[in-house]
């Protein structure tokens, strides 16, 4: 405190400064207190409590904290999951419908296909029960029922 | 045995599928705009009477002929009269290029969405400059939501010439707005129709005018969803139902961009006053908290007569704050979504959660018109045997999806704004009009409004309305008339067209000249839909011609 004078006081809170150098009994330059004040600006304006807002130093520019950075941009991240969750909807829905496209046309054939592979079978491996025949059974049936709900409508 | 024409599971399905086409980004930032414009509540007379006038039974034509012809719009109106073929192809163009351009606006809404989920939003602050002393420069001189919506969103070019590169941050935006709308139509008629949570003669004409695109009459949407209808359905009572909810959702979303409005006015008033009490602060080194809001303009008049000559220093530097100013900026289209909404939300509490929902009910209402705008394409190209006997459902879906996503990278390079704006003004306003015409004087006058009002009875059990037969034979072909020559005259009088550029200098919008290419690209856009209607008659007439040369002969 005693190596800084003041002068020029105003009504606001504002002064003009210079800082002295005891041993060597003269002002330090402007160029090396204004580096000095933007090096330690933080410890300055936390001693006075104040912040860059409020503590303003004439013709030295206050360095401004860069918004934050994450190395991927969170938008990618958001993005990446949307875009996923939308491609395996659509993958899902086509599937489904060349399934469904599928069933519908090898109905009528799956039948007769059915018939030849069961005496195939019964001649070519004789006593192996029809399961396959069981299940192709079930088969039929479900094509035959969404054959009926496309007939409804009629 | 044809095969059956899929159907809405229920009709509350197929009015939910027109409100969510009917209701969309143009009740949002259009209609409030117009009201702004037009003398605020007195707007809504105009309005009105339109609404009951031309858009009520305009709407009930399209659904009835949808519903009748139970085809899309080509072969309805082929139906009708076989000249008649070009009404519904100009719809299809029509609706493909308004299919092209409307999905950037999902894209840039999910490109918003997915930025509100940062702290703060991105944008609320402005970047800094290279030194880091200060803020980037375009930032300062504009806005920090203008900065974001026209560098960080668009990187916009100073003029539509320099057309720089593809931004490959919109173009995956837009490539996953399609995939989205791909989802949507990829069943069918089935999946479109989800639940959703939905004078001054220049008024007169500009609420005409705004009934008409709102309830997005012409494009063929209209027909193709009424197509896939029971027979009985009552289309009258949907109709009626429609435009209510339309205009009852323009109303209010006009009531809630009023108050943000205000909102945004005032705290930009207020920052304005803080920012001029700072300067004087500084400049004439006043105690702090000596100027305050109230005395600014006594204390202002009393540095003016004490230090005369700083003062007049510090003059060009001080803005005039004044409510009314904020008040009266009214902005319309991308304008008023992407800037000032942003603007509002950034200073709200909890604004991520106000950015979000805000983002998600434009994504909303932006994706349930496009299932409206890709139907009218759809249903055309599923109807006719040629294309479905080759191809399934869900290819053609995809490739008419993969079309309109390759040519909408155009909109994403850095001029794509400009020609978005090209679009947006000149690819629907003239070519509706003069389809909505031929269809309404088609469906009167060449099928006969006698034969149409007997199949609608026979069709609904209904008796057609004294009140609609009027309108349809006389009051809305008159109205519609006018308008064309209005805003061809309009056109013509207004000489070369001019657009707005972004000055990134200057931190504002520029008045500039199109150029030749994009005139030329202006008169195709309106002739490639409009000369369908005469080309497609006067084909059917030669070829009708070449077969009567055949067939005379032999008879």
């Amino acid at each position: 405190i005693s190596h800084v004078l003041v002068c020029n006081v105003t009504q606001r809170v504002s002064f003009w400064f210079v800082v002295t150098d005891p041993s060597k009994n003269h002002t330090l330059p402007a160029v090396e207190v204004q580096s000095a004040i933007r090096m330690n600006r933080n410890r300055i304006n936390s001693a006075f409590f104040l912040n860059d807002q409020t503590l303003e130093f004439l013709k030295i520019p206050s360095t401004l904290a860069p918004p934050s950075d994450p190395s991927v941009p969170i938008w990618i991240i958001i993005f990446g999951v949307i875009f996923c969750i939308v491609i395996v909807a659509v993958m899902l829905l086509i599937l489904s419908g060349i399934r469904q496209r599928r069933r519908m046309s090898k109905g009528p054939t799956e039948v007769d296909d059915s018939e030849d592979k069961c005496e195939n079978t019964i001649t070519i491996e004789n006593g192996i029960p029809c399961d396959p025949l069981d299940t192709k059974g079930g088969h039929i049936n479900d094509a035959f029922l969404t054959e009926d709900e496309r007939l409804t409508p009629l | 045995m044809e095969k059956a024409r899929p159907l809405w599971a229920n009709p509350l399905q197929f009015v939910f599928a027109c409100i969510s086409y009917a209701v969309g980004l143009g009740n949002v930032w259009r209609f409030p705009y117009l009201c702004q414009m037009y003398g605020g509540g007195s707007f809504l007379v105009p309005y009105v009477i339109m609404l009951i006038v031309e858009g009520m039974p305009l709407l009930y034509l399209e659904l009835a002929v949808g519903q009748r012809m139970r085809q899309g719009s080509i072969g309805a109106w082929r139906t009708i009269s076989p000249y008649l073929g070009g009404v519904g192809l100009a719809s299809v163009v029509v609706s493909f290029f308004l299919s092209t351009y409307y999905n950037i606006i999902n894209a840039w809404a999910f490109w918003y969405l997915f930025h509100s989920f940062q702290d703060p939003l991105p944008w609320s602050v402005c970047p800094l400059n290279g030194n880091r002393t200060g803020y980037n420069e375009e930032c300062e001189t504009a806005s920090s939501t203008q900065y974001f919506w026209y560098r960080k969103t668009l990187n916009i070019a100073p003029s539509i010439q320099d057309s720089g590169g593809v931004q490959w941050e919109q173009a995956l935006c837009l490539i996953l707005a399609w995939l989205v709308v791909y989802l949507c139509i990829l069943r069918g008629t089935e999946s479109t129709g989800k639940l959703e949570q939905l004078a001054n003669p220049k008024a007169w004409i500009n609420a005409a005018t705004q009934i008409f695109f709102s309830l997005g009459l012409g494009f063929g949407s209209l027909i193709a969803f009424a197509s896939y209808n029971q027979p009985s359905t009552n289309c009258q009572k949907h109709a009626i139902i429609v435009s209510l909810v339309n205009s009852s959702t323009s109303i209010f979303a006009s009531i809630v961009t009023f108050s943000i409005y205000g909102f945004k006015a005032t705290f930009n008033y207020e920052s304005c006053l803080n920012k001029v009490i700072l300067l004087l602060t500084n400049s004439f080194d006043l105690e702090d908290g000596f100027l305050t809001a109230s005395n600014l303009e006594q204390v202002k008049g009393y540095l003016a007569s004490a230090f005369p000559s700083r003062y007049s220093e510090v003059l060009p530097q001080m803005k005039n704050c004044s409510l009314e100013s904020e008040l009266a900026t009214a902005v319309q289209g991308t304008g008023l979504s992407f800037i000032v909404y942003t603007e509002a939300i950034k200073n709200m509490a909890a604004s991520q959660l106000w950015s979000v929902l805000y983002f998600f009910m434009l994504l909303m209402l932006g994706i349930g018109s496009m299932l409206g705008n890709t139907a009218a394409i759809l249903t055309p190209l599923t109807d006719s045997k040629l294309i479905s006997s080759h191809l399934p459902k869900e290819a053609i879906s995809g490739l008419v999806c993969l079309v309109n996503c390759a040519i909408g990278l155009v909109f994403t390079t850095e001029a794509g704004n400009y020609w978005f704006d090209i679009f947006n003004d000149y690819a629907a306003t003239l070519p509706l009009l003069l389809i909505v015409l031929v269809e309404i004087i088609a469906v009167c006058y060449v099928f006969g409004l006698r034969r149409f009002e007997s199949d609608l009875k026979a069709m609904t059990g209904r008796t057609l309305n004294w009140y609609w037969k009027a309108m349809w034979a006389g009051v809305s072909p008159l109205l519609i008339i006018s308008l064309f020559v209005f805003y061809l005259s309009d056109y013509i009088l207004t000489g070369t067209l001019q657009y707005q550029a972004w000055d990134a200098s200057q931190g504002q919008l520029v008045t500039k000249d199109y150029p030749l290419y994009a005139l030329a690209v202006i008169g195709l856009l309106v002739a490639a839909s409009t000369m369908c209607i005469p080309l497609v008659a006067l084909g059917t007439f030669i070829v009708r011609c070449l077969k009567r040369g055949d067939t005379a002969p032999m008879a």
